[in-house]
């Protein structure tokens, strides 16, 4: 690995981490749309500050950036606030209005500025270590690093000193409003940090990928957990391993690092959205059938225990009587047998004393409406699940 | 030149009639399908959309290798398809939200498709140039044969919208309703929005990724503010769509350097701003006009209130009085007094006042809710 390998890691694993940090807030928040509008709209920030500076290193873009990209937050608002459309249709109608404007800017001036569209939309990573800072014929290092490197501080420094504040207002506006933070001062220093971040990163992985490596580790953390700690350290590792296994991909197909690196990103939140163990698709459709099957043996059991006659527990009747596929009544039956809730007679059904024991309590918890209580006992008394 | 021989030179000129009749077809279906976007919140499914495209465009084109239009809108389609219904499943099987769901698939797909062009630019084939329009957008690229497609997809979708118009509308106010009436809201469902992905595909080429969303949301943002009629909707926003194309081609083929898409999405911008302001009853302009008016009103009546319990205090309420009486009370003016007397609640006489019947009786009824709105 050389230096210049070493460093592309680096300066990608550092963006990683200042974008998993404003974006698990954001997609708390309700809001990770609004780092995508900050992310185009921020181009006209970028060519206003190229025209005054004439310098595409200066510091000033990335102020003015930054700015174009918290104005856009609150043009949102504003639209939002009259009431005339939704906030998604505000963001919508405000983010291409402003990437418009800087890329006709760009257009008119095309002969003296080396502004490359492409360029801030799908930026290129592996540039970075040749745009290096020197302190008198010393190598600092590249420029990349830097920037990030400072943004990531203040950020660091701000999740650490507001962390209380950010977790009660993102939770629970009208308790933090009531505690004396201002949810408003809140919001708008996640969007500061957000449009600073954005700014900050886009000239490695541009300005589209920004917005990959602010959701996807954020979503991915979020089906593995609900603790806002925990929730946040996964989506940094998450976003730092993507960045470097996305890396060597893209070393290996010779192809896009920021493409790669989402990649990454899309498949690790794939396997997450089908395996997480609780919220992941096959738990969800698994406890789902579950469900189903345990209601259904419920019925079973409650039907039972309402009819000492034969006729009504034979085995034919029960399938005509509630209506089941045969399927479904097979499996009933199976899971109930399995449980040693019923017997099976000459085709006739009758209910054990566990089975009696169950029925009896599940009613008088549905008379009472404590159906909540209805799961612990079920893990009480089956040992086979549906 | 002239607005006159522009006109001239749409008719005349094969490239500029060709480039105009596309985008003010496209400007058209997109704002009858984006009406619908709007109108079930799904406002930010257009820009997911056509960047959930891209991958489809990059793997026509490795499963192909060549620049062809049909086998780009068939890839286009499947894998903008594949992302809408992936956004679906998260949102309806996890508790990611909307939003989330949206941002990943949007930069999730497009950083995919990165990947597979940047790939493909490696390979020695690599002509992908016209790839490259898929971004940015070019409307100078359009041909006849493009405009053929749009046009034949513009009237499809306008048969579908008048064959199931029932279905859509009822679908889009009350979708529980919709399924307790045992119509198949799936199949609806689906079919706006294979049209949706179809009509964010075909415009692709023309306004580019970014500014796709705007072309299919400005239209249909703007329309909604002159009407709350579903049809009315539509059609204004079909009209507006259409003139943002013309005007929007017209500005930036007489201009130098300016590219279509991005004019044709700021002079939708411009639509949406001057409805935003002067669209009668929701526009913001007529409200203050209104919150003014309703404010005037109140002092008004604040200002008969309190003449009405001095004039009280007398046998005969018509009896005059001194207008300094009122000073204790700050709300009145010269103008509101003249104002008074032009609604006839009060005759006025050098410095006295005094109540008529019609004030009298509307002092009675202010606190009446029924008649406080007319004060004629």
């Amino acid at each position: 690995m050389t230096s210049a390998q070493f460093e592309i890691q680096l300066i990608a694993s550092l963006v990683a981490i200042a974008c998993a940090i404003p974006g698990t807030f954001l997609v708390l928040r309700k809001m990770a749309m609004i780092s995508d509008a900050i992310s185009h709209s921020i181009l006209p920030g970028i060519v206003v500050g190229f025209f005054i500076s004439h310098n595409i290193n200066s510091p000033l873009l990335i102020v003015l950036a930054a700015l174009t990209g918290v104005i856009t937050v609150v043009l949102v608002e504003f639209i939002q606030k009259t009431g005339l459309v939704k906030e998604d249709t505000a963001i919508g109608l405000v983010f291409p209005a402003m990437f418009s404007i800087g890329v006709l800017l760009i257009a008119q001036n095309a002969n003296d500025v080396h502004l490359d569209i492409d360029a801030v939309l799908l930026g290129e990573i592996a540039f970075a270590p040749f745009d290096r800072i020197y302190w008198e014929d010393y190598d600092l290092g590249p420029k990349s690093l830097w920037v990030i490197g400072t943004i990531l501080l203040i950020t660091i420094a701000l999740l650490i000193t507001f962390f209380k504040e950010l977790k009660v207002s993102t939770f629970d506006a009208q308790l933090s409003a009531a505690l004396g933070f201002s949810p408003a001062i809140i919001h708008y220093g996640l969007m500061s940090v957000a449009s600073v971040t954005t700014v900050g990163a886009f000239d490695a992985v541009g300005a589209i990928l920004v917005v990959a490596l602010m959701i996807a580790p954020a979503a991915t953390a979020y089906l593995l957990t609900e603790d806002l700690k925990k929730m946040l350290g996964i989506s940094i590792v998450s976003g730092v391993f993507s960045a470097i296994v996305g890396y060597w991909v893209a070393n290996f197909l010779d192809a896009s690092i920021a493409g790669s690196i989402t990649t990454v990103l899309g498949v690790l939140f794939f396997i997450t959205y089908l395996f997480a163990p609780k919220k992941g698709i096959i738990a969800v459709l698994h406890r789902q059938r579950q469900q189903k099957v345990e209601v259904s043996l419920l019925t079973f059991l409650l039907h039972l225990h309402n009819h000492t006659e034969e006729n009504e527990r034979h085995l034919d009747h029960l399938q005509d009587e509630i209506n089941w596929q045969r399927g479904t009544s097979k499996r009933v039956v199976d899971l109930a047998l399995k449980n040693n809730m019923i017997t099976i007679n000459n085709q006739i059904v009758s209910l054990t004393d566990k089975g009696k024991l169950f029925t009896e309590e599940a009613i008088s918890y549905i008379i009472s409406n404590k159906k909540s209580e209805i799961e612990e006992m079920k893990s009480r008394f089956f040992l086979f699940r549906g | 030149m002239g607005l006159q021989d522009y006109i001239t030179l749409v008719f005349t000129d094969y490239t500029l009639r060709t480039i105009t009749l596309g985008t003010a077809l496209l400007g058209a279906i997109c704002g009858m399908l984006g009406s619908f976007a709007v109108l079930r919140k799904q406002s930010l499914l257009g820009d997911a959309i056509s960047h959930a495209a891209l991958p489809g465009i990059a793997i026509a084109f490795l499963i192909h290798g060549a620049k062809n239009s049909f086998y780009f809108l068939i890839g286009a389609l499947v894998s903008g398809l594949l992302g809408t219904f992936w956004i679906k499943g998260i949102t309806k099987r996890t508790h990611l939200k909307s939003d989330t769901a949206l941002g990943l698939v949007l930069s999730l797909f497009f950083g995919f498709g990165m990947l597979l062009l940047t790939y493909i630019q490696k390979q020695e084939n690599a002509n992908q140039a016209g790839l490259d329009k898929y971004l940015f957008g070019q409307a100078a690229t359009l041909m006849e044969s493009d405009v053929w497609i749009l046009a034949g997809v513009t009237g499809i979708s306008l048969l579908i919208l008048l064959f199931f118009w029932k279905e859509f509308k009822i679908l889009l106010f009350d979708p529980e309703y919709t399924k307790t009436l045992g119509f198949n809201t799936r199949i609806i469902d689906i079919l706006i929005t294979t049209f949706m992905v179809l009509a964010i595909v075909l415009g692709l080429q023309t306004v580019g990724v970014v500014l796709m969303s705007a072309m299919l949301l400005a239209p249909a943002a703007a329309a909604r503010q002159w009407t709350n009629h579903l049809w009315k909707m539509i059609v204004i926003a079909a009209v507006f769509g259409a003139l943002s194309g013309i005007i929007g081609t017209g500005i930036s083929a007489t201009q130098n350097n300016l590219s279509t898409g991005p004019v044709i999405v700021l002079v939708a911008a411009v639509f949406v701003l001057f409805s935003f302001i002067f669209a009668p009853s929701r526009g913001l302009l007529f409200r203050q006009i209104r919150f003014m008016k309703n404010r005037n009103n109140l002092k008004l009546h604040k200002t008969l209130s309190v003449m009405y319990e001095i004039a009280k205090t007398h046998k005969n309420f018509k009896h005059p009085h001194k207008i300094k009486i009122l000073n204790n009370f700050q709300g009145f003016s010269r103008k509101s007094l003249k104002k008074m007397e032009a609604y006839q609640w009060i005759e006025l006489n050098g410095q006295m006042w005094n109540l008529t019947d019609k004030g009298y009786h509307k002092a009675i009824n202010l606190y009446n809710q029924q008649n406080i709105q007319h004060h004629d």
